[in-house]
């Protein structure tokens, strides 16, 4: 991979607060215009990762290099970073707001009055402007946090937890958004524990767990390492079947379906017979890929 | 710096726009003469009919002396020697009770009858060795009326005193000559020689000293809640994405005391127009007001000073508030300061009576000191320019040290949500940070 393509490259970086280790000997690239996921469960080291990235913290040891150059000043300038601690002030009026935080980009002027009024459109929030932010719903304040990150048109985007708390309509739109921002050739780095979302947005993914990585790849790659392995089923009875451990190594039943992750060695059409032979009724037998938080809870175990 | 700027811009405008600036800025000086005319209203009400004291002279000779007394203490008019007798004068009418032929004890039995019905508010009886031993009991219904027994008691001073030079047989020229009060002039011998200065430009130090102690009581707390105000709704991060905390710091402290000294020049020129209408005023009823001639310099120092001052205790402000999480403890924190304030203010008097001594120098260099100190002795027996230089200097590099080890501090606490930094956890953030 030519070191063009990579935004940020992080090298055998650690950090630790005391005696607490958020960080450790964590290496990754992030390839250029594509969505890389940040993943891992609550306290993992995400965030602290990403505050790194963007500047707020030093690493103890290990290099940071993005757009192939140490950090500085000028770099934050074409970083847009939406924390998942964030939030407004509160007296201050969206349009004045999100002038400021363009401001502190070093972008001003009257370019960024048609940039305000054209984002604001896009989130659907136009007849907000000039209101203050105290009286907007929390959806709403969000979504203007999300201008913050992407007013002065980034190159790079990093977004933590950008959907948490927002409901589903919103949650499609702000990713219609993202994925559009990719269209345009930005990079993003999308940190979550939500593995559901990521899997719908990264090109990339990197796992994090107890301060380590525990894998780094693309997305379909994984996946199809991982084969197809796990078996989606709608039958009535052949219950006995399902919980066989020489077939079906974990059982996951939700509403009118069960998800069943094959045993070692185990063969699906040797599981569709016993299913048909135990007299079960099946409406549904389809391979399917694994998810990823299945993909996450194996490495996760492997490593330990 | 651009950065910096934004800052400034939105911490000014946000806050100059908003009603709080606009009512407090017309609502201060109305409350704060309110506060003054008030209480001088309340206490000059007159609450009906003077305090009639009915005067038993066991003499024969003071009650003359005591009207006059009475009439030049509660009119304060030049002495005068012959006011119209039985004359009401200020709050008081006085009544000569004719004593000849009874005993003390017949006319008290009378008088307190005629106090009992309210005839009178009060009598005196001044003894036959009044002029010897100077006791006089003076009986009433309201002791608690400490005004009226001030003056009384002043009145009669004065008579006895008159009466005991009449004895002595002063003559009437004498007696007025020998309490002709003595007027010191003060004249200060400086190094262009010498200037009369009536306390002038003394006075002027100390309304500036107090000016200072007032911008900062009013304003410290609003730095605080300033720089706490992005912790509270969790805007700290994105900024320090974009901005170096100290340009953030500094950005807020600067923009907020542009806020004060706004409205400090919208009512010091109010005041001047006042101060200029008034003198104008007097000027045409032939008094001269006297202004005090002060050499310009000292105007650049009056200011210099007063910044330092004010920005040395903002900016312990704001190292408050990038200790803690909310405005309400920060209060608690920032109570050290106001002391600090308060001691250094009153540092004023012991400079001002020895100037030049070692202790006047000492507190003249330290920052939290220097302002009040230091324009003291400027005042006073101005010091060599080097002093003033070099007490500036350590003032304002003390104002940029303090905002750094401020930004260290509120940067490692943001990282830590909803933390309160302790004095050592602090010392300990401003370093690793």
């Amino acid at each position: 991979m030519a070191a063009s393509e990579i935004t940020v490259k992080l090298d055998g970086v650690s950090k630790s607060f005391g005696d607490f280790t958020a960080v450790k000997e964590l290496s990754l690239a992030v390839r250029a215009g594509r969505v890389f996921g940040l993943l891992g469960p609550n306290g993992a080291g995400k965030s602290t990762t990403i505050r790194m990235i963007v500047n707020i913290t030093a690493p103890d040891s290990g290099s940071i290099s993005i757009f192939g150059r140490k950090i500085d000043a000028q770099l934050q300038d074409r970083i847009g970073y939406l924390p998942e601690e964030r939030g407004l002030y509160r007296r201050m009026k969206v349009v004045d707001q999100l002038r400021f935080f363009a401001e502190l980009k070093n972008v001003r002027g009257k370019a960024i009055d048609a940039k305000i009024d054209e984002w604001l459109a896009r989130v659907k929030l136009s007849e907000w402007k000039n209101k203050r932010s105290m009286e907007l719903s929390k959806g709403m304040q969000q979504k203007i946090q999300f201008i913050t990150s992407v007013i002065h048109d980034p190159d790079l985007l990093i977004l933590d937890e950008p959907f948490s708390g927002l409901d589903p309509i919103n949650v499609e739109l702000l990713k219609e958004v993202v994925l559009d921002l990719k269209r345009a050739g930005k990079t993003i780095i999308f940190s979550t524990h939500q593995m559901e979302v990521a899997e719908k947005i990264c090109d990339d993914i990197c796992l994090l767990n107890k301060s380590q990585k525990v894998f780094e790849g693309s997305l379909r790659e994984i996946k199809r390492s991982f084969g197809r392995n796990s078996v989606a089923v709608r039958c009535e009875g052949g219950d006995g079947v399902l919980d066989d451990p020489a077939l079906v190594s974990k059982l996951v039943r939700h509403v009118d379906e069960a998800q069943a992750l094959l045993a070692e060695g185990a063969d699906a059409q040797v599981l569709l017979k016993r299913l048909i032979a135990s007299g079960a009724v099946i409406g549904k037998f389809e391979m399917v890929e694994p998810s990823l938080n299945d993909i996450f809870i194996t490495k996760v175990t492997e490593a330990a | 710096m651009k950065k910096f700027l934004a800052v400034v811009k939105r911490e000014y405008v946000q806050r100059v726009r908003a009603k709080m600036f606009i009512v407090s800025t017309i609502l201060l000086p109305m409350v704060m003469s309110l506060f003054g005319i008030v209480p001088a209203l309340i206490i000059s009400i007159d609450t009906g009919s003077p305090m009639r004291v009915a005067i038993v002279d066991q003499t024969g000779k003071m009650f003359d002396q005591l009207n006059v007394a009475m009439f030049n203490e509660a009119g304060q008019q030049p002495e005068s020697a012959n006011p119209p007798r039985g004359r009401v004068f200020g709050n008081f009418s006085l009544e000569k009770v004719d004593a000849s032929g009874k005993s003390t004890d017949q006319i008290r039995n009378d008088l307190d009858r005629r106090l009992r019905d309210k005839e009178i508010d009060g009598y005196l009886i001044l003894p036959p060795d009044v002029l010897d031993h100077g006791q006089v009991e003076f009986f009433n219904r309201n002791p608690g009326d400490v005004m009226s027994r001030r003056m009384l008691q002043s009145a009669l001073n004065r008579a006895v005193r008159e009466q005991r030079l009449i004895e002595a047989k002063v003559d009437t020229k004498t007696r007025q000559g020998l309490f002709q009060p003595v007027e010191l002039e003060a004249v200060k011998i400086g190094a262009t020689g010498k200037e009369r200065d009536s306390g002038g430009s003394f006075a002027l130090v100390f309304g500036i000293g107090f000016v200072m102690y007032l911008a900062i009581l009013m304003y410290g707390q609003i730095i605080l809640g300033a720089v706490i105000e992005e912790k509270e709704t969790r805007i700290a991060e994105i900024l320090f994405s974009s901005v170096k905390p100290f340009a953030l710091m500094m950005g807020k402290l600067v923009g907020v005391s542009l806020v004060a000294l706004t409205q400090l020049a919208i009512w010091g020129l109010a005041f001047s127009a006042f101060a200029l209408y008034g003198v104008g005023f007097l000027a045409s009823r032939g008094l001269r007001a006297n202004i005090p001639g002060i050499p310009f310099s000292h105007f650049i120092y009056f200011g210099l000073f007063f910044l330092l001052g004010y920005f040395i205790y903002a900016t312990i402000y704001a190292l408050v508030g990038s200790m803690v999480t909310t405005a309400q403890e920060g209060g608690q924190l920032a109570m050290p300061i106001i002391l600090i304030l308060v001691i250094s203010f009153y540092l004023f008097f012991p400079v001002s009576r020895s100037p030049d001594s070692s202790f006047s120098f000492w507190v003249s260099m330290i920052p939290f000191s220097a302002p009040v100190a230091m324009l003291v002795r400027i005042v006073t027996q101005t010091p060599p320019f080097w002093q003033i230089a070099l007490s500036l200097l350590i003032g304002f590099s003390s104002v940029l040290l303090i905002m750094w080890i401020a930004s260290r501090v509120y940067r490692v606490g943001m990282l830590m949500y909803g933390k309160r930094a302790s004095i050592p956890e602090a010392w300990r953030w401003a370093r690793q940070a």
